[in-house]
């Protein structure tokens, strides 16, 4: 929708996609025409998003009083009309009128005329209210952070307390705590619960206890050992917590306890926390295998790549509804409280990668904005049904998702359908997130989106967002992975493809014209995406994929934006050696940076004595093929050429990120190979003979 | 009375039993859809029910089967063995996470059974008239 069809016809009227997108930018009236094109209807929402550098922070506003629908309680927003005189504003999801109330042209305060067309709810799509009394259940809460630290023998041995304990502390400043209110405690946990006693008064006689430190070995009949004293504001107790993670590797450095009570922990801390409600953050090095929510090892590599790997990946146990730590079950955790996971494989701290990567994620992880008892609800026009949800959260009602703490990172994936034939010519789509942020204001981030209805099916395909309707089908696929299998996702994906290319064909050409395969414009990157999801390690069909690597995917990719997912399954890859002069530089005009073309992923691109960068979100891989010159190692990976070690390694100010050798590790090299998408790999087929397939069928 | 008749007058109860039980199920449900209710609530009070219900239906399986009433049984013995293998896999408890997903499934299911239950109540009532009517008549004094 351009512009000029908004109310107060401001640029920042329209929606950033990267916010919130749909997957067709034109929606057809009725089902029956949505369902002709066979193009999936749905949204891909990332409301708390983190800021890009440089970009305006969303408009925070504190009206005497929210302006709302009186029936279907729309928030006001740029795409209203104002009606008779402008006394009146005709909401634009169910039309009806309300009353404008008087501070919208009068401000009392200053006792002067205001224009209406300024205020940030008609010029913004994205706005953020600061909510009044009528929005709380409760004065908003602190933020509360509670850290469940495993102590086993595996946890020790690799050395994640250590790293642990010195992040934590390394990072304790920037656990958001602007009003002084935040809480922290701790839970060290092996086979039995160890509470440590954080009052400040316990400071003193530190040089005998360095903490008291609270030991109860019955799990099974658990308690808390000292209810006052475990949970303690941050900025009082800072001194004792200190110490306690200075401490904390030192008690555990002997411990031969190769058990794990993981389960019973989260119940205790669950207690612990639950009359504020905050964050709960595991850190955990083994698989738990104690009391309640144990259990087992289930990883057997007889299973991999057959029909029955699904059953690796399913939860084996409903309790937590996050060396082999059984991500498949361990995420169930984060999947229905709207948390996240981070999985380092073979984590090992002498490891100096390994340690940069966590604790540069860790910091990350502490110092991003932080929203705590959200719920999300979603509106959408007259007409329009949600059908399913696709993310992590809890499903609180048919449209109302609650999030005990929301993640930026994560995105919502929403199918909907056409119920009632639309009688405008526009649809809007209201996302209302509130939230208590983490100054302990309580706020409602609230996105609209609007776009046009039309009945012309050319208008829909080429409105169509191939990049969304990729990210969506993956979504839905991974929905299918974990409730049937592998294969018949795929299946489902190759199939859905087949369906908008042939119903496209059906609608455009007459019959026996050509028998050749044709997309609009704007979907012709949809098989590439398609097949390049595909070979993602969550769907690639092979049988040396270990399955928390694949469970993680699998998490990762339910929680995917778009603006993530793409790059994450088709990855940049440039030729950094035949790169003109001006690339990597800013541009004056446009103050981007100018980037060097991007190849297609093929081997047939790799040519001898180049050099390659290839990055996919995650990782990046640098590919080279001759011995480089030794000022070029110095002057771009910062270190000596004989000094490289092949394997992960950090580029300068580009954290976690993986350079490679030709000669290198295999491994890596598999790696690098496995992300050129148009070639064949394993079952995989190439891209031309994946074009030939679907002409086929 | 006979003894074949007490039988199908205690199945008839039963029967009717099971039938409310399913009925209550489908309110629930559709309170959940209309927002009544939330679905941590909706699930810890179904799932008290689950259990009752399967066990009823089984105790009347095997009173069909020690009563020799084979036609009853064989009736009744599918629905048994869908149970059993519910909750043998864990499964026979609803789950608030999943609810609506799974929600349409529940439906079919309730209405499923809903369906089975009222059809089995009238057969248990014709075969305890049949019963009735098999009684020799006792010759007047």
């Amino acid at each position: 929708m351009s512009p000029q069809f908004s109310v107060a016809q401001s640029p920042h009227s329209i929606c950033p996609a990267s916010y919130k997108r749909c997957t067709l930018n034109v929606i057809p009236q009725t089902q029956a025409v949505l369902t002709k094109t066979k193009l999936p209807f749905g949204l891909i929402v990332t409301p708390y998003r983190s800021l890009l550098p440089g970009e305006e922070p969303v408009p925070v506003i504190n009206p005497p009083q929210i302006v709302r629908c009186r029936r279907c309680r729309t928030y006001i927003n740029p795409w209203v009309q104002f009606v008779e005189q402008g006394t009146r504003w005709k909401c634009n999801m169910c039309f009806l009128t309300n009353e404008v109330p008087g501070f919208f042209d009068w401000d009392t305060d200053a006792r002067q005329q205001v224009d209406r067309m300024k205020r940030a709810e008609l010029t913004h799509s994205v706005v953020e209210y600061i909510a009044p009394q009528e929005y709380m259940v409760r004065p908003p809460q602190p933020v509360v952070m509670l850290f469940v630290i495993d102590v086993s023998f595996a946890a020790v041995q690799s050395g994640m307390v250590d790293i642990v304990c010195k992040t934590i502390l390394e990072h304790l400043d920037s656990i958001p705590n602007s009003d002084g209110r935040t809480k922290v405690a701790f839970i060290a946990v092996d086979s039995s619960l160890h509470f440590f006693n954080l009052n400040v008064s316990f400071s003193d006689d530190s040089l005998l206890f360095p903490n008291h430190n609270l030991v109860v070995s019955d799990i099974e009949d658990a308690f808390l050992p000292l209810p006052e004293d475990l949970l303690v504001t941050l900025t009082e107790s800072r001194l004792v917590i200190e110490k306690l993670l200075s401490n904390l590797p030192n008690l555990f450095r002997q411990t031969k306890n190769s058990q794990n009570a993981l389960g019973r922990a989260l119940q205790i801390g669950f207690k612990m926390i639950s009359a504020i409600g905050g964050k709960i953050v595991v850190f955990q090095g083994s698989l738990p295998n104690l009391s309640e929510g144990g259990l087992k090892p289930r990883e057997d590599p007889k299973l991999l790549g057959t029909p029955k790997e699904v059953t690796l990946l399913q939860p084996s146990n409903h309790f937590y509804k996050g060396q082999y730590i059984d991500i498949a079950t361990l995420t169930g955790l984060s999947r229905v409280t709207g948390g996240g996971t981070w999985y380092y494989p073979s984590f090992n701290v002498s490891n100096p990668q390994d340690t940069a990567k966590f604790s540069a994620e860790l910091h990350n992880f502490f110092a991003r904005p932080l929203a705590l008892e959200a719920v999300l609800r979603v509106r959408a026009s007259k007409g329009i049904r949600m059908t399913r949800f696709h993310g992590n959260f809890f499903l609180r009602s048919t449209d109302l998702l609650a999030l005990p703490a929301v993640n930026p990172d994560n995105s919502y994936g929403i199918e909907m359908e056409i119920q009632d034939p639309l009688g405008s010519s526009s649809a809007c789509f209201q996302t209302a997130l509130l939230h208590t942020n983490s100054n302990g204001e309580r706020r409602i981030r609230v996105l609209t989106l609007t776009v046009p209805v039309t009945d012309t099916l050319g208008d829909i395909y080429t409105g169509a967002d191939q990049y969304a309707i990729a990210t969506l089908l993956a979504k839905k696929g991974i929905e299918k992975c974990l409730s049937s299998h592998i294969e018949s996702a795929r299946d489902e994906m190759v199939s859905r493809l087949c369906d908008i290319i042939n119903s496209y064909k059906a609608a455009f050409t007459s019959s026996g014209q050509n028998s050749m395969l044709i997309l609009p414009e704007n979907l012709k990157l949809l098989p590439l995406l398609i097949m390049s999801t595909l070979k993602h390690i969550a769907f690639r069909t092979s049988g040396v994929i270990p399955s928390d690597v694949r469970s993680f995917a699998h998490a990762m990719m339910c929680v995917y934006s778009t603006e993530s997912f793409v790059p994450n399954v088709h990855p940049r890859f440039w030729a950094l050696h035949t790169m003109d002069s001006l690339a990597g530089t800013v541009d004056e005009a446009t103050g981007q940076v100018i980037f060097p073309t991007v190849l297609n992923l093929s081997s047939e691109k790799l040519e001898r004595h180049g050099l390659y960068l290839m990055d996919n979100g995650t990782d990046i891989f640098v590919w080279w093929d001759a011995p480089l010159p030794r000022n070029f190692v110095g002057s771009f990976l910062d270190s000596h050429s004989d000094g490289i070690v092949p394997g992960k390694t950090t580029l300068p100010q580009l954290p976690n990120d993986w350079s490679k050798r030709e000669d290198g590790d295999a491994n890596l090299r598999m790696l690098f190979l496995s992300h050129l998408m148009e070639d064949k790999l394993d079952s995989g087929n190439s891209y031309p003979l994946f074009w030939d397939t679907l002409g086929r069928s | 009375m006979n003894g074949e008749a007490w039988l199908f007058l205690f199945a008839i109860v039963m029967a009717a039993v099971l039938l409310f039980t399913m009925v209550f199920f489908i309110i629930m449900f559709s309170d959940l859809e209309c927002d009544y209710i939330n679905p941590i609530d909706l699930c810890n009070k179904l799932n008290q029910f689950v259990l009752p219900e399967n066990i009823g239906h089984a105790i009347l399986a095997f009173i069909f089967l020690f009563n020799g009433a084979w036609v009853s049984l064989l009736l009744n013995l599918p629905l048994v063995a869908f149970n059993a293998n519910k909750i043998l896999n864990h499964r026979h408890t609803y789950d608030a996470t999943e609810i609506f997903k799974t929600l349409p499934q529940h439906k079919k299911e309730c209405f499923f059974k809903l369906a089975f239950y009222l059809l089995s109540f009238f057969f248990y009532l014709y075969c305890m008239i049949v019963g009735l009517l098999a009684e020799p008549i006792k010759p007047r004094h």
